[in-house]
C-alpha cells in the first residue's frame, strides 16, 4: 500500500514539475518574441538618427574640401594661362577656402567624419548582433520546449496537459535556402 | 556529464562546504593551540567570530574585494564599446541580467567573472585583452565568463579566492612574527605564534590540494562548450585562446588566491605557481574545441 502511495506521489511530482517547466518556457518564449520587437524598435529609433547626423557632418566637411579643390584647380589654370588677373582671383579663392577650413579646425580640432562613420559601423554591427541574439533566444527556447514535449517521458503526458508545439522563429522550409544550386557550389571568385 | 542544473546545485553545495571547512579549520587550529598551551578559551570565540565574519564577507563582498585587489575600474559604453555591447548582447541571449562591467589597466591579456549569483555579478577584462582581440573573439571570451556567471561558478570561485587569500595572509603573518620573535626566548606570545605558524605551514599543501578539489578543471571545458553553444563560433574561441597563450605578460595584480578566477593562468611560466594551477593547459582546451568544428 505504502509503495503504491509513494509511486503515485512521485508520478504527481513529476507531472507538476513537467507542467511548470513547460509553462515557464512558454512565458519565456513569449518574452523573447517581445524582446525581438524591442530590439527592432531600438534599431528603428537609433540607426536613421545616426545616419542623419553622419550625413550632416559629411556634407559640412565635404563642402570645405570641395572649395579647396576648386581653388587649387583655378590656381593651376591661372598658372597655365600666365594671366595676372586670374592668379589674383585664384589666390582669393584659396584664402577663402583656408579661412573656412580654419573655422572648422578651431571648432573641431580633427575632421570628424571618419570617426563618426566608424561609430556608425560599430552601432550597425551591434544592432545586428542584438537582433541575432534575440532571435537565437527564441529559437533555443522553442527548441527546448518542443523537444520536451516530443521526447519520452514528456510525450506521454504533453498532449493530455494541452501543450502544443511552439512555432519559434518561423522560417520558410520550402524555399531556396535549403537547396544549393550548381552556381553556389563553386568556390567564390573575389574581384576588388 | 553533468547538466547545467546539476552544476548549479553542485556549486552552491560546494560553496557551503568550503565555508564550513574554513570555519572548522580556523576554530580547530586555534582550539588545539590554546588547549596545548593552556590559554584563555576566549581566543577560540574570537577565532570563530573572525572566521564567520570573513566567510560572511567573502559571500557578500567577495566581488568588491576581488575587484579592488585587481585595481579594476568600471568600463563605460563609450570608451569600451565592443566589450560593453558584447556583454549586453550575450546576457540577453543567456537570459541573465547584464553584469557590472569592469576593466583592469594592464597590457597582460586576461579576463574573469566574480560575484555571488547572476543578479550580483561582475565581468572584468584587461585592456590588453580588449586591444588584441577582435569583436568575434571577444564575444567568445565574454560568453565563457558569462557561463561561469550562470553556473554559479563565480560564487564558489570568489569564496574560495577570498578565504584562501585570508588564510595565506594569516599564515604569512604568523610565520613572520614567529621568525621575528624567536630571538626573544622568554616571550610566551612569540612561542604561541611560532606554533600557529608551524601548524599552518604544515597545513598549507593540504589547503592547496583543497583548492584543486573545489575547483575542478572540468568547469573550464564546460564554460568553453557553453560559450560555443551561445556564439556558434568555435573558431573564434580557438583564435582567442591562441592569442591568450601567446601572451607572455604576467598580470601583476594576480595572486595564487585569485588565479582560479581568470580565463587563463595569470602566471606565465612560473613553476611554483603552476603547481597550484586550476586551469587545464590551453592546448587541451583548443583540442576539445577543434572537435566541435
Amino acid at each position: 500500500m505504502i509503495y503504491i502511495l509513494a509511486l503515485i506521489l512521485i508520478l504527481a511530482l513529476f507531472v507538476f514539475s513537467f507542467y511548470n517547466k513547460l509553462k515557464r518556457l512558454q512565458v519565456q518564449i513569449g518574452a523573447s518574441v517581445q524582446e525581438i520587437g524591442n530590439q527592432l524598435k531600438r534599431q528603428a529609433n537609433l540607426i536613421p538618427n545616426l545616419v542623419d547626423s553622419v550625413k550632416g557632418y559629411m556634407k559640412h566637411e565635404k563642402g570645405i574640401f570641395e572649395d579647396l579643390t576648386n581653388a587649387r584647380k583655378s590656381v593651376d589654370e591661372a598658372i597655365a594661362s600666365q594671366d595676372n588677373k586670374k592668379i589674383d582671383k585664384a589666390q582669393e579663392l584659396i584664402s577663402k577656402g583656408i579661412s573656412s577650413l580654419k573655422v572648422i579646425m578651431e571648432s573641431n580640432p580633427e575632421i570628424q567624419t571618419s570617426g563618426l562613420i566608424n561609430n556608425l559601423m560599430d552601432e550597425l554591427r551591434d544592432t545586428a548582433d542584438k537582433l541575432m541574439y534575440a532571435r537565437r533566444t527564441l529559437i533555443d527556447l522553442s527548441a527546448d520546449y518542443n523537444s520536451s514535449i516530443v521526447t519520452i517521458p514528456g510525450v506521454w503526458i504533453a498532449s493530455a496537459l494541452g501543450f502544443k508545439a511552439e512555432k519559434g522563429f518561423e522560417t520558410a522550409t520550402n524555399s531556396d535556402q535549403i537547396k544549393v544550386t550548381d552556381e553556389e557550389m563553386k568556390n567564390p571568385k573575389v574581384t576588388l | 556529464m553533468v547538466n547545467v542544473y546539476e552544476q548549479i546545485t553542485n556549486n552552491k553545495i560546494r560553496s557551503g562546504v568550503i565555508i564550513s571547512l574554513f570555519v572548522l579549520f580556523i576554530s580547530t587550529a586555534v582550539y588545539l593551540i590554546s588547549y596545548s598551551l593552556n590559554l584563555d578559551s576566549s581566543l577560540l570565540i574570537i577565532a570563530i567570530i573572525f572566521s564567520l565574519a570573513s566567510s560572511f564577507g567573502s559571500y557578500f563582498w567577495g566581488d568588491k574585494i576581488v575587484l579592488s585587489l585587481n585595481q579594476a575600474r568600471p568600463a563605460s559604453r563609450k570608451e569600451f564599446f565592443n566589450f560593453y555591447t558584447v556583454t549586453e548582447n550575450l546576457s540577453l541571449a543567456n537570459l541573465i541580467p547584464t553584469p557590472k562591467i569592469y576593466i583592469i589597466d594592464s597590457p597582460s591579456m586576461n579576463a574573469f567573472a566574480t560575484g555571488r549569483d547572476p543578479n550580483h555579478a561582475v565581468v572584468c577584462a584587461t585592456t590588453g585583452l580588449l586591444e588584441k582581440l577582435n569583436r568575434s573573439e571577444l564575444e567568445t571570451v565574454v560568453a565563457h565568463e558569462l557561463s561561469h556567471v550562470k553556473n554559479y561558478d563565480i560564487r564558489l570561485m570568489t569564496i574560495v579566492s577570498v578565504l584562501i587569500g585570508t588564510l595565506s595572509i594569516l599564515i604569512n603573518m604568523a610565520y613572520r612574527s614567529s621568525l621575528f620573535r624567536n630571538s626573544d626566548d622568554n616571550d610566551n606570545n612569540g612561542g604561541v605564534l611560532a606554533v600557529i605558524g608551524f601548524v599552518l605551514i604544515i597545513f598549507a599543501p593540504i589547503i592547496a590540494q583543497l583548492i584543486q578539489l573545489a575547483i575542478s578543471r572540468r568547469r573550464e571545458y564546460f564554460a568553453d562548450a557553453s560559450a560555443v553553444k551561445l556564439t556558434r563560433q568555435p573558431q573564434s574561441l580557438i583564435n582567442a585562446l591562441k592569442k591568450l597563450s601567446s601572451d607572455d605578460k604576467k598580470l601583476e595584480t594576480a595572486s595564487t588566491a585569485t588565479a582560479s578566477l581568470y580565463i587563463t593562468n595569470p602566471f606565465k611560466g612560473n613553476k611554483i605557481a603552476s603547481m597550484f594551477s586550476t586551469h587545464p593547459p590551453i592546448e587541451d582546451r583548443i583540442k576539445a574545441l577543434e572537435q566541435m568544428l
